[in-house]
């Protein structure tokens, strides 16, 4: 659905994306996150053709992202958390004004949609709150059953309840749509996202599908016989090394339950136990987060 | 798609349409109360100040129809629309036409109407009108709003344009000053609207490019660097040089050969000019310049103009070569203009007055010298008389246009007020005429050097508005009329227009000459 090779963004001499390489596979629900200035809405502009790549290439719907035409353009559905519409007219009028550009246009969905959302369809959008906006971009991006849809940052600032209100109709019309979605906020993607991409100041540091993702991550705690040290030479998978007591702890980011007993024994001396947990995917960021401002991602 | 997109154009903007466009409309029917001698002040101060208005008006509604959906920038909503740009680009620049120009065009057809000209006269000069208000202000708005984000870049953008326009302008000002008026010398002139006419093409161009570039590629910084490109070409068409334009104006001119005929001929024995008075030379010379600088009155014979016919001169490029040898002077005279009303009227001299800086007259006064003048010409010749009663009179003259006599205040002259659809008239005499006796009075001129096909102003509207003076007793008593208020009953105003016939050039070369002989006496 998506294809991105070695794209590169400059602004000025600032480099926003530095060589992303990903797909995003058709039918998935693929997560971009990454803290702020990662990179992740420069990403999704640049796949809508709101800004040109400086170098390397974006494939969307098959076609050259600089390419995109209302033909494609009209399969893809675009929710962002800074989108600007006309303020001056009411969200009915512009539902109104965008019905005619899309031929597949469902009115009964939009409806549907609008009902569920329970949107003040005469109200001026220059009226509504951000949440209420929020919503209305979603009822503007998928009466049409797009192929694609695109949600940059789509949780920034709503409040649970809208939150809730907005993920359920998400889900609700989903169906074998691919979904890209952005965002800083771990919790909001668990449970939804399928496919996982992390970006951090402008670089990919993996891709992945969730469930790989969240199989290869735990936090591993190692009770010694004597007073805990951190090993010299600790290998570079194990993040967030400390230790308290006789107790050493750190996140294994390359998690495999068969070999993790020899793996820990061959560098640390005098282990009397080990435990492990999976971790909640807002953990698994923070540490990659932390590890990538370290420099050790 | 177009409509589509101009119906929700029309709900986000309608209040500012209707605004402007009342603008337009209040300030066409201030002008239309106001009549031919607009004597109303009130009505008089609105009308100066409310055409100004409604036209930055219409400027600030251009740059809102394309900032409701602004090019520039990554958060509106329509970028990830299917909307075709093209569509997008043929609404606004329609959206623009139909709002923005349309009031114009019906407020100055109201007014053309309003004022008793035909219906196709009037649609016809207020398209004209609205036509030279699309090149000379909406395009180049339009193009800097496509490259501008909001109202207030494009506000500050235009401001910064604006500057560089007064600075450039003010530049130029300065350096023909400093070469005695010899570089260009287009702008202001009867053959300025060649210039404007291409400074309009490039704006049309420019704003082409521009709204290619933008709306269907979206580069900003390369559409910025057009306008920046363009501009800087239009900032240079005031330097045209003279005679290319003049070239092209004879080109353009009717056709015939009328100027062939024409000699100017430097004539000595005609002796020095006779200033009126000591104390009008010293005011001319505060009005001229420099009170350094110094008169040069030449004697000048023409011969040729032909009965019923008027010459301008247009330009007069003066250059002063030593006969020695050595550095030369180069300069330009003052325009005149020469009158042969009726037939076999005596040729009148004419005095080419040359204003020299004071440091050259000193250097050049006693030396003998070559002096060589190239002339750039007009011939007219008189199309049409009227006349109309001097008390009350109130006439609609084809040729001429509408106009209204009364006597003024004072009681010592007759005003006429006249309006004319479009341009009007370039040139004329208007003189008091007793009907009964057939006495004249000395005719007033109003003509002007300007040969522009059409009405190159933006402000205040469709009409032109023009009028004169006809003086019949002197309240201090020295000067006697032969028409004077006693006669008003029986006086008639006569209207004589004139029209080019044929631009052309003409060289005078002088070999012997020294300036000091020539100064006024």
């Amino acid at each position: 659905m998506i294809r991105i090779t070695d794209l590169h963004k400059k602004f000025g001499r600032f480099e926003a994306l530095r060589g992303l390489n990903f797909e995003v596979p058709v039918g998935s629900a693929f997560a971009l996150i990454g803290a702020n200035g990662a990179g992740k809405t420069t990403t999704i502009k640049v796949l809508m053709n709101i800004l040109e790549p400086s170098r390397g290439n974006v494939e969307v719907l098959g076609v050259d992202s600089r390419k995109l035409a209302p033909r494609e353009l009209a399969q893809i559905g675009y929710v962002s958390e800074n989108q600007e519409m006309p303020s001056r007219l009411t969200v009915a009028e512009y539902i109104a004004y965008l019905r005619p550009f899309y031929a597949t246009w469902d009115r009964e969905l939009e409806q549907t949609i609008s009902k569920q959302l329970r949107l003040p369809l005469d109200r001026r959008i220059g009226d509504l709150s951000h949440g209420m906006r929020m919503k209305m971009a979603l009822l503007c991006a998928l009466p049409y059953r797009p192929k694609l849809l695109v949600l940059d940052e789509p949780f920034s600032g709503l409040d649970p309840l809208v939150r809730d209100e907005f993920m359920e109709e998400l889900l609700n019309q989903a169906g074998e749509m691919t979904v890209l979605l952005s965002s800083h906020e771990l919790g909001e993607i668990d449970g939804v996202a399928t496919h996982v991409a992390f970006l951090d100041e402008g670089r990919l540091l993996f891709q992945e599908s969730m469930g790989e993702l969240m199989g290869r991550f735990r936090e591993v705690h190692v009770t010694l016989e004597q007073a805990a040290m951190a090993p010299r030479e600790a290998p570079k998978e194990w993040l967030q090394m400390r230790a308290m007591g006789n107790v050493l702890t750190f996140v294994d980011t390359q998690f495999d339950e068969r070999s993790v007993g020899e793996r820990v024994r061959s560098r640390i001396a005098g282990v009397k136990e080990m435990v492990w947990q999976p971790m909640a995917l807002r953990n698994v960021f923070t540490t990659l987060a932390r590890a990538a401002r370290d420099g050790q991602a | 798609m177009v409509w589509h997109i101009f119906k929700k154009d029309w709900k986000l903007a309608w209040g500012f349409v209707v605004a402007v466009a009342s603008l337009h409309w209040i300030a066409a029917f201030v002008k239309f109360r106001l009549g031919v001698s607009g004597e109303n002040e009130a009505l008089t101060m609105l009308s100066q100040v409310l055409p100004g208005l409604s036209i930055f008006g219409s400027m600030f509604l251009t740059s809102a129809i394309v900032h409701l959906d602004a090019i520039p920038g990554v958060k509106q909503d329509w970028l990830a629309r299917p909307i075709p740009r093209g569509s997008l680009l043929r609404e606004k620049v329609l959206f623009v036409m139909a709002t923005v120009c349309g009031p114009i065009l019906v407020a100055n057809l109201f007014l053309g109407v309003a004022n008793g000209f035909g219906f196709r006269s009037a649609f016809f000069q207020a398209t004209i009108f609205a036509a030279y208000l699309f090149f000379f202000a909406i395009l180049p708005i339009f193009a800097l709003a496509a490259v501008t984000r909001n109202m207030t870049e494009a506000f500050v953008m235009g401001c910064g344009c604006a500057f560089l326009i007064g600075a450039s302008l003010t530049m130029y000002e300065f350096a023909n000053g400093s070469s005695h008026g010899t570089i260009g010398g287009v702008v202001w002139s009867g053959v300025g609207w060649i210039g404007e006419a291409v400074r309009l093409g490039l704006a049309a161009i420019a704003t082409a490019l521009i709204a290619g570039v933008q709306y269907f590629r979206r580069k900003t910084i390369l559409a910025r660097a057009v306008l920046v490109g363009f501009g800087l070409l239009m900032l240079v068409s005031p330097i045209f040089p003279w005679n290319a334009v003049f070239a092209v104006q004879r080109r353009l001119s009717a056709a015939g050969n009328s100027g062939a005929h024409v000699q100017v001929a430097f004539e000595p024995k005609l002796g020095r000019y006779k200033s009126s008075s000591a104390v009008a030379l010293a005011e001319d010379r505060r009005r001229g310049g420099s009170e350094n600088d110094a008169d040069v009155f030449l004697p000048l014979q023409v011969a040729g103009v032909g009965d019923d016919a008027m010459l301008i001169a247009d330009r007069a490029e003066v250059q002063l070569a030593r006969s020695e040898g050595g550095p030369e002077y180069h300069g330009t005279g003052e325009t005149f203009e020469l009158r042969r009303e009726g037939t076999g009227t005596p040729a009148s001299p004419v005095y080419q007055k040359i204003v020299v800086p004071g440091s050259v007259y000193r250097d050049w006064k006693d030396r003998t010298a070559q002096m060589q003048i190239k002339y750039s010409l007009t011939r007219f010749v008189l199309k049409n008389s009227y006349a109309m009663p001097a008390l009350g009179g109130n006439e609609r003259m084809p040729g001429w246009g509408w106009c209204e006599t009364e006597v003024n205040e004072a009681g010592t002259a007759l005003e006429l007020h006249c309006l004319q659809q479009g341009k009007g008239p370039i040139c004329g005499t208007v003189f008091l005429e007793n009907t009964v006796t057939g006495e004249r009075n000395p005719p007033r001129s109003m003509c002007r050097s300007d040969y522009a096909p059409y009405l190159d102003r933006p402000l205040p509207d469709s009409l032109e508005r023009f009028g004169t003076m006809l003086p019949f007793r002197d309240p201090t008593g020295l000067a006697k009329f032969p028409v004077d208020g006693a006669q008003l009953a029986h006086a008639r105003v006569v209207i004589r227009v004139y029209e080019p016939e044929q631009h052309f050039t003409q060289s005078l070369t002088i070999p012997l000459i020294k300036l000091r002989d020539w100064d006024a006496e």
